[in-house]
């Protein structure tokens, strides 16, 4: 018997030195480790049976046999606490690796701690819109790149991030629209440099990929876009109170600025907004917002660029859902109409969400002094143009309505499966009035609409979070205007305005 | 009406005033004190708010000394540390400027306000008859010691068995790097802590000698349930000073400059002297010293300096990559 256990030591002790010599990471390595823990069991039951019958001078071989099976046994306690620590390693490495994501939220890049990150994100918009029954109006019908924006923002050193979103489809050329760095102090003080949204209008502010149609409505044609400055801003109270205060370069109603301005004037703007019950638990109050804001500046000097910006016609003025100018700062006498002394804009403006149900609404007043020039009188005015819109949503398929992060459909788009996505019926009313006092001294009233008012109707098919289909109907009535002329605003204001919308939307 | 209002702005005032602050601190340490800050933390916190009428809550990190100390310099808010090594503590002035070059002034005692030694932890009965570092080299015998690149404690180890063989061999240093080399041949596993060694030891069963802290030494024997472990005290070992310091960059912004200072103080009050001793950490007061004087074994110290000419150089020369420690590992593979 003790030949035996001799042979089954030797066999063990003969195999163990090949098997130390794998690599713990060999992934055999611990089926190795059991089979030698299963064979030192064997052996100590053996010894102790042998033990018991064992005769004179038998006692050192065994006290050998023991040593040899100590230090087997010391061999496999090394070489699992090596898997041990092996395994401490690569899950501390791990921790520290960086980190990659690809999903619905875009490509995301950050190190283990996420003090730096880099998120690649996009915005394609390819629209059409189809004018009916409007003769004047019937070569706008086309199909359009409206945006294509790659989006790249980040995190560096933890507290600063940036963001940089370019656009490539104005005719222009690309254009930056937001390119700002912003310092997080923390969720309640944080400090913007750089391009991006004013922090004015509600709708505004709404993420282009989260408009529920195809164009905003009329009341953000009095609202300014992005600009170039410096802002002050954070969440209170977490994030029942927001706030939003900084001085910007100044922009005209419904603009863009440039990226420079070597002007000495200035523009401020500020924004409160409260969701008073975000964090209740009552859930139908909890998507109630409200909020007003507010800018101001005074020019020094008269330029046009302070009007309203210029789409479709030649001179500053408003334009319709379907992007067609009806009002045009262009007195019949040819006397050319600059922005001068102070421009000041109020905004209050609401949101409830609750469920699929959404109702948005915010009423925007631009007050601009307006003056003559070239053609006397060189008389001025304080103009109060104003404008209100209300949009109501429902979400057919039952998933929740939010102000920012769009739809989720419950089931993504995938016939095979049955999943259809998410539907939305959308409705909204806006008007914009122009002051009176606009004609006309500042203003022809036989081409320029006195207001414009706006109903649309649409229904938005949420593929899955990336990719939407919408299509909606825009109808615009004008009082005043419709006057003779062969470009706008005459020949959009000569009769009420019909158009089509479809987009297809990839957002990531 | 006046007067009435501005007696009650001055009550209110003081209302707020006695009612005291919440404040909260951080303090990144290594990872055998774990216990000892516990306690610290306990009475400490009781001591300001006596003393204040601020609650004030530690928080403690434990890890590598140098893992926290990189860890500081990346950004983690800590109040202060108490790390392993005077090295790991430089680095916060030198790649990060969070503190001044001269911070180890600011306090007693070299900012060292506890010390500790090197010693050897065997197994009960002390099968292997481990007496000394030279027992440490023969053949058969397993040292657990965890690595001198990851760990502030592996340091002190090499630290003391290289100083010790130093003296043995008349300074001698192809004799004494020999003589370290073969202790590191019987290292059958490295950890990458001074914690991981002792579970190593103690739990994984590995291992005929730990190289260990005395207070972690001292510990294992007070846990072992049925004295497993015996403390054998070398013959010489090193001076091992554990430093602390409040960083300047992170209590200047955070506003705790005062309580990391008085936290770091009361270290060396007959208080944090008693709670140092009690996790056998040696204490610098002599009165508590004389107090737990039963408790440390004798063993005849060296320090840092005196041997190696301080940490950087010691750092320098033994410890940076392509430094004797590699070079010992290299031939030993």
């Amino acid at each position: 018997m003790r030949v035996v256990m001799a042979l089954l030591i030797g066999a063990v002790v003969g195999v163990q030195p090949a098997a130390l010599n794998l690599r713990a990471e060999d992934t055999n390595t611990v089926e190795l480790i059991k089979q030698l823990q299963r064979r030192i069991e064997e052996l100590e039951q053996k010894v102790q049976v042998l033990e018991h019958g064992k005769g004179p001078g038998e006692g050192a071989t065994d006290a050998k046999a023991k040593e040899h099976l100590e230090a087997l046994d010391q061999k496999v306690k090394v070489l699992e606490r090596e898997k041990e620590l092996e395994q401490e390693a690569s899950e501390a490495k791990a921790k520290e690796a960086p980190k990659v994501s690809i999903g619905a939220d875009g490509f995301n890049l950050s190190s283990a701690k996420g003090d730096f990150a880099l998120q690649l994100k996009g915005v394609l918009q390819v629209d059409s819109r189809t004018y009916f029954d409007n003769p004047a109006t019937a070569g706008n019908d086309g199909l359009l790149l409206r945006r294509a924006r790659p989006i790249l923002q980040g995190t560096v050193f933890r507290d600063f991030d940036f963001m940089f979103v370019p656009d490539f489809a104005p005719t222009a050329g690309p254009t930056i629209f937001d390119a700002y760095a912003n310092y997080r102090y923390s969720p309640e003080l944080q400090f913007l440099a750089g391009k991006s949204k004013v922090p004015f209008g509600l709708e505004q502010l709404m993420a282009d990929r989260d408009i529920l149609f195809n164009e905003r409505a009329l009341a953000t044609a009095l609202v300014p876009n992005r600009d170039v400055g410096f802002e002050l801003h954070g969440d209170l109270l977490d994030g029942r109170v927001s706030y939003a205060g900084g001085v910007f370069n100044g922009t005209s109603d419904g603009a863009n600025s440039s990226n420079v301005d070597f002007s000495n004037d200035r523009a401020f703007a500020g924004r409160l907004f409260f969701q008073p019950f975000n964090h209740t638990s009552a859930a139908a109050l909890q998507g109630i917002g409200f909020g007003v804001a507010g800018t101001y500046e005074t020019m020094s000097t008269t330029n046009t660029a302070g009007l309203p910006s210029t789409t479709g016609g030649t001179l500053p003025g408003y334009f319709t859902d379907g992007q067609q100018q009806f009002f045009a700062y262009n007195p019949a006498d040819k006397a050319v109409v600059v922005a001068a002394q102070n421009h000041w804009r109020l905004s209050p403006q609401a949101y409830y969400f609750y469920g699929p149900f959404g109702l948005l609404g915010e009423y925007a007043i631009s007050d601009q002094t307006v003056r003559r020039t070239v053609v006397a009188p060189f008389s001025s005015a304080h103009l109060d143009n104003t404008a209100w819109e209300v949009t109501a949503s429902w979400v057919l398929t039952g998933e929740d309505a939010a102000y920012a992060g769009g739809v989720i459909p419950r089931r993504p788009f995938n016939p095979a499966e049955g999943g259809w996505g998410a539907l939305q019926l959308v409705g909204r009313y806006a008007e914009l009035d122009i002051d009176p006092a606009a004609f006309p001294s500042f203003a022809d009233p036989k081409t320029s609409a006195h207001s414009a008012a706006a109903w649309s109707i649409g229904l938005n098919w949420y593929l899955n979070r990336n990719v939407e289909v919408k299509t909606s109907f825009s109808y615009t009535t004008f009082s005043g205007g419709g006057g003779a002329g062969t470009s706008a605003p005459a020949t959009v204001t000569q009769k009420p305005e019909e158009v089509l919308f479809t987009r297809i939307q990839l957002a990531f | 009406m006046k007067t009435l209002l501005r007696g009650l702005a001055v009550l209110a005032v003081a209302m707020g005033w006695a009612a005291g602050k919440d404040i909260t601190m951080l303090n990144a340490s290594y990872d055998p004190t774990r216990e000892l800050y516990q306690d610290y933390n306990t009475v400490f916190a009781r001591h300001w708010q006596e003393k204040t009428g601020d609650k004030v809550t530690i928080k403690q990190s434990h890890a590598g000394s140098g893992k926290q100390a990189r860890a500081v310099i990346d950004g983690l808010d800590a109040d202060v540390v108490t790390l392993a090594l005077a090295y790991d503590v430089d680095a916060l002035w030198e790649r990060g400027k969070l503190i001044p070059q001269d911070w180890q002034k600011r306090l007693p005692n070299n900012s060292a306000p506890y010390t500790s030694t090197i010693v050897l932890v065997v197994r009960r009965g002390n099968p292997k008859q481990i007496k000394d570092w030279d027992d440490l080299v023969k053949p058969g015998v397993s040292v657990i010691t965890p690595n001198p690149k990851t760990s502030g404690g592996a340091r002190w180890n090499y630290l003391a068995v290289w100083g010790y063989a130093l003296k043995r061999f008349g300074g001698d240093e192809a004799r004494t790097r020999d003589f370290v080399a073969r202790v590191f041949k019987n290292v059958p596993v490295l950890d990458t802590g001074a914690r991981g060694a002792t579970t190593t030891f103690v739990q994984r069963g590995i291992g005929d000698v730990l190289i260990a802290w005395e207070s972690e030494a001292l510990l294992t024997i007070k846990e072992s349930s049925q004295s497993e472990f015996e403390l054998v005290a070398p013959s010489l070992s090193i001076l091992a000073e554990p430093l602390v310091t409040w960083v300047d960059k992170v209590v200047n912004r955070r506003g705790t400059q005062a309580i990391a200072k008085a936290y770091l103080e009361y270290l060396y009050s007959p208080e944090g002297q008693e709670i140092a001793a009690r996790h056998y950490y040696r204490p610098r007061l002599d009165s508590v010293a004389k107090k737990y004087a039963a408790t440390f074994p004798k063993v005849n110290l060296f320090t840092i300096d005196e041997v190696f000419g301080g940490w950087q150089k010691a750092q320098k020369t033994h410890f940076n990559d392509g430094g004797l420690f590699d070079q010992i590992q290299s031939a030993n593979r």
